[in-house]
């Protein structure tokens, strides 16, 4: 799952033939004035000025401004430049024609285990949720395009008429393309707007997913993917995951603030459940962590460095399962380096450490570990005959 | 008993290293429970025509690596499964071929990374042709006291703590690769071991579904129970629960669903596998997946910890109402033990190999080099050079000082003999054919021998056996050398002579005798047979060779070092004319007729053959 941002959206609608209203992604408020001087629409349309970020709620921040004419559109980028919204800060708006419509549409795209399901509404707009019975379905099997006759048919359910329909089956079908040729997960257009004295149609506000395991056959993906969870990432979970994209196997980090549990787990099935352990006692995690697939120790100490910095903890979880091939001994000398080093930093005091593991070389992995006992450390260590959960319960329990 | 593999099985393995790593785990899998091989071929076409080395026991096996499947299939054709390592770019076609290969029955696929589109259409085209397709991201397969796919079940000792060198009564099935080989564990600690276990993947699209499974396991004997782990996302747990509670089933259903810590969360965020994402309102979330399950009758524990017990309770229930029998188990002391590699027996101390090589100069097995036991960087820091060197690995002594500057001497005044001789000549033919160093030098190195500065070694050992054998008799000493040798080695020269003598051969005599203190017996006897030699003729002078030769058995150097001498200073010359010729793009060259004598019979017609 990969969201992309407005501007790489607009980009591949624009080059399936969706329309899309005119825009330019600025970093630099003074381009902007320059953009002015080359381009007709910028000089005379109404603007409108987003935060070209992965923001959630950006109106409500003031992060969204329309309405507006060149002059005040400079103004209004210079303003939400740089602005700081929690770890996120605004590097870049997108500045778009306003397009004075008649009306607002709805057209979704999601892809499902058969193929996907398009979605149609004349009633888009911000009151969709409420509108949600005018949605009409159709449901379109892998690898099969429509005809225009059909999809016709389902703009008439939807309540289009007439040439209105028409375009809406044309754009349709656009759409369609758009997700099949670009390994697309989900679209989302809401508002699809219509000026009929022009019969002009605009894309206003977009949301795209992208399968990013398919980024090798698109070799025009200049874009890189948003945040999968809920906010811009923070400067450590950066940092793991470009740890990740270097290694073989894979380590994996998200912070909770505000958590008592850290977690150092291995493999993405037991992560999960060493997450819901926490929870079902009681406690709160303060990240989630999965390291899998036998990385490098370099890479797993990185990770466990990173989790000892994560302030407020309590309880440090290094748990798994019965590895198929990661290395119990290998992964476990980064672990165990990581705890020193971050120790040697006036890190962890007052963390106590659970321990449960098995897999390849589990008997010397946990013997090693098993050592930080004598060097001060907190650590409680358990083999695969502990149940693989029970080392929480003995965590929240002490 | 089981599902989907078998001790009929076989499998091509369609990848690189993964895929060779895999083979020599299920090779061990074959080895413990006494199977044949499982993998019988690897498609990988930049490896094609290789042969990989997979070990059964102590059983060495060469498995051939194919270009493609079609080839594979036909040299195989007991082939009937295909497992996919090979990378997601390519995942797509290989699996493709996979399935639609006649003999293929399931494909089971292993890389992580694939496209979504491309393992629905791999679903589609799975279900088209009447083929299980397993995965992507899937750790494999594993049929207790059967067969082995994959790395599923870990290290050779996990496979004997798990009991699956002979089949149990639960059925496992995971979408977590890491937990499939729990859950064999807890089976094995709770009740009386598997039958099988799938591990299905965690991408959002897999190949296959828990109820396919969950169907052949109720049509499976052995299989008394299932032990189900899932997770939240995605619809396949609600379907098995509809699939239980559809209608009465033989086989008894324990699960487990992850993911009920996403209620908690801040909105928005989620992890785990790719699959693992709640739908709207809910539904696809871990509660209400543990509810239909619970609903339709499986025992669903509130959490991970909850398994053991529920596996335990199960397995009691079934051996109370006798669908289980509890039979004597194998005696776990009677399976195979996995032989050891040598290495390993070695540490131990219970064998003794004889060597093959020995070496007395020099050893690397330490941080750095050494040589004779001094280590490189500490030579060099203690500021000896590469005279040092030669004498450390050529004689095993670190030289004097004074007689490392004889060394260095021989080496300069032998480095270079310009351009017509034969070595620099033959490098030189080669450089201007377009050949690289190494080989252009060492056509120069061919040319070393008896007419060629090969005569160092027999000129030092025949004047140090004159010294030996004919002290003050240097007439009996060349009476013995015409008799047994021919010309002596080291005496004349087709230039020089005592008018115009060889500079370099006076300069080094001086050298030695002035500026050193060294004790030089044989070069001293030299010259007495030069000063004998030259009243017969000219020429008859104590050449370079021979100068040298006497000088190094002077310096105690072995004797059939000596030539190493020329050898190694005039490499330098050598590598030099190579570089000179390639500065300056030389191009071929050949003789010019003039300077050939065409002796050779006119022109004449070929005659019939007889």
């Amino acid at each position: 799952m990969a969201k992309i941002l407005e501007g790489p959206a607009m980009k591949l609608f624009n080059k399936w033939g969706i329309p899309v209203p005119n825009y330019v992604v600025i970093m630099d408020p003074n381009r902007l004035s320059q953009l002015g001087e080359a381009n007709k629409w910028l000089r005379e349309s109404k603007l409108v000025v987003k935060a070209h970020e992965a923001i959630g709620g950006r109106y409500k921040l003031g992060l969204v401004k329309i309405g507006l004419n060149l002059e005040e559109a400079i103004e209004a980028s210079r303003e939400m430049i740089g602005t700081k919204i929690g770890t996120a800060e605004v590097r870049q708006v997108i500045i778009a024609e306003m397009l004075e419509h008649d009306a607002e549409f709805y057209f979704s795209i999601i892809g499902n285990k058969d193929g996907a399901e398009l979605l149609l509404s004349n009633k888009g707009g911000v009151d969709i949720e409420e509108n949600w019975d005018t949605v009409r379905r159709m449901f379109i099997p892998l690898d099969e395009t429509p005809s225009i006759e059909r999809l016709t048919e389902l703009a008439a359910e939807a309540g289009f008429e007439g040439e209105i329909a028409e375009r809406v089956a044309k754009i349709s079908s656009r759409l369609i393309l758009c997700f099949d040729n670009e390994d697309a997960q989900s679209i989302e257009i809401n508002p699809l707007v219509i000026r009929k004295s022009d019969m002009r149609f605009a894309a206003l506000d977009a949301v795209m997913n992208v399968d990013w395991d398919a980024r090798f056959r698109h070799a025009d993906w200049d874009f890189k993917p948003v945040s999968e969870i809920g906010r811009p990432y923070t400067e450590a979970e950066q940092q793991i995951m470009d740890i990740d994209s270097r290694i073989k196997g894979s380590v994996k980090f998200v912070e909770v603030p505000g958590g008592e549990v850290a977690l150092l787990t291995a493999g993405g099935g037991a992560s999960v459940f060493y997450a819901d352990a926490v929870v079902a006692r009681g406690g709160t995690i303060a990240n989630y962590a999965e390291y899998s697939g036998d990385p490098a120790d370099w890479a797993v100490e990185a990770l466990t460095e990173t989790i000892c910095r994560l302030p407020k903890i309590k309880h440090i979880i290094v748990g798994g399962a019965i590895a198929n091939f990661t290395d119990v001994k290998a992964t476990f000398s980064g672990i165990i380096n990581g705890f020193r080093e971050s120790k040697s930093k006036g890190y962890l005091e007052n963390v106590k450490i659970w321990v449960r593991r098995g897999g390849p070389n589990e008997a010397q992995g946990l013997a090693a570990i098993r050592q930080l006992q004598e060097e001060g450390f907190d650590i409680h260590v358990y083999d695969r005959s502990m149940p693989m959960t029970d080392i929480v319960d003995m965590a929240m329990k002490s | 008993m089981s599902i989907l593999a078998n001790k009929d099985t076989r499998a091509v393995i369609i990848g690189g290293v993964a895929g060779v790593n895999a083979a020599k785990r299920m090779a061990q899998f074959d080895f413990l429970i006494n199977k044949p091989l499982t993998i019988q071929a690897f498609v990988y076409p930049p490896e094609a025509g290789q042969q990989k080395e997979i070990f059964r026991g102590g059983e060495l096996n060469n498995i051939h690596v194919y270009g493609s499947l079609t080839p594979a299939l036909q040299e195989h054709p007991q082939i009937n499964t295909a497992l996919i390592y090979i990378g997601a770019s390519r995942g797509y076609q290989a699996a493709k071929e996979c399935i639609e290969a006649p003999n293929i029955k399931l494909i089971s696929m292993i890389t992580e990374g694939i496209p979504e589109k491309d393992a629905k259409r791999l679903r589609k085209l799975a279900l088209q042709h009447g083929k299980i397709f397993n995965g992507p991201s899937s750790i494999g397969i594993m049929s207790a006291g059967e067969c082995r796919l994959g790395v599923i079940g870990g290290e050779f000792k996990n496979l004997k703590l798990c009991n699956l060198y002979r089949a149990g009564s639960f059925g496992v099935l995971t979408k977590s690769g890491g937990l499939s080989n729990e859950a064999m564990w807890l089976c094995a600690q709770n009740g009386d071991g598997v039958t099988s276990a799938v591990a299905i993947g965690g991408d959002s699209y897999p190949g296959t579904d828990f109820v396919t499974y969950l169907e052949m396991f109720e049509k499976d004997p052995a299989t008394k129970a299932v032990v189900l782990i899932g997770e939240v996302g995605g619809s396949l747990e609600e379907e098995a629960a509809e699939w239980l509670g559809a209608q009465k089933r033989r086989i008894k259903l324990i699960a487990a669903i992850g993911g009920t810590c996403q209620e908690v969360l801040p909105q928005g965020m989620k992890f785990g596998h790719a699959g693992a994402k709640e739908g709207k309102k809910g539904a696809g979330s871990a509660r209400s997946k543990m509810n239909a399950l619970r609903e339709a009758g499986a025992y669903v524990p509130d959490t991970f910890g909850g398994l053991s017990k529920a596996i335990k309770q199960v397995y009691q229930e079934l051996i109370a109402s006798g669908d289980i029998k509890q039979e004597a188990g194998i005696d776990e002391a009677l399976l195979p033990q996995l032989p050891p590699s040598v290495q390993e027996v070695m540490r131990q101390g219970e064998v003794v190999v004889e060597p093959l090589i020995r070496t007395t100069i020099s050893d690397d097995r330490g941080e750095e080099p050494r040589y004779s036991g001094y280590a490189a960087s500490e030579l060099c820091s203690k500021g000896y050079g590469i005279e040092d060197v030669i004498g450390l690995l050529w004689n095993k002594k670190l030289p004097t000082r004074e007689e490392s500057e004889i060394i260095k001497r021989i080496v300069m005044i032998s480095a270079d003999h310009g351009p017509a001789v034969s070595g620099a000549f033959g490098s030189i033919i080669a450089a201007c054919a377009g050949i690289d160093m190494p080989q252009a030098v060492s056509a120069g190195m061919t040319m070393i021998g008896p007419r060629f500065g090969g005569a160092v070694t027999n000129a030092g050992k025949y004047f140090k056996m004159g010294v030996k054998e004919f002290p003050n008799d240097i007439p009996g000493f060349l009476a013995w050398m015409k008799e047994n040798v021919g010309p002596v080695p080291g005496i004349g020269h087709r230039v020089k002579s005592l008018k115009n003598p060889d500079k370099r051969v006076r300069y080094l005599v001086d050298y030695v005798k002035n500026e050193t203190s060294l004790h030089t017996p044989c070069l001293d006897f030299a010259l007495e047979v030069e000063k004998v030699t030259t009243a017969k003729k000219d020429n008859l002078i104590l050449n370079v060779d021979g100068t040298i030769g006497c000088i190094l058995m002077d310096l105690d150097f072995p004797e059939h070092s000596l030539n190493g001498f020329f050898v190694l200073a005039r490499t330098i010359g050598m590598i030099g004319h190579w570089i000179d010729q390639n500065n300056q793009n030389a191009r071929l060259i050949r003789l010019y007729d003039y300077l050939i004598n065409y002796a050779v019979k006119p022109e004449r017609p070929v005659p019939e053959k007889k």
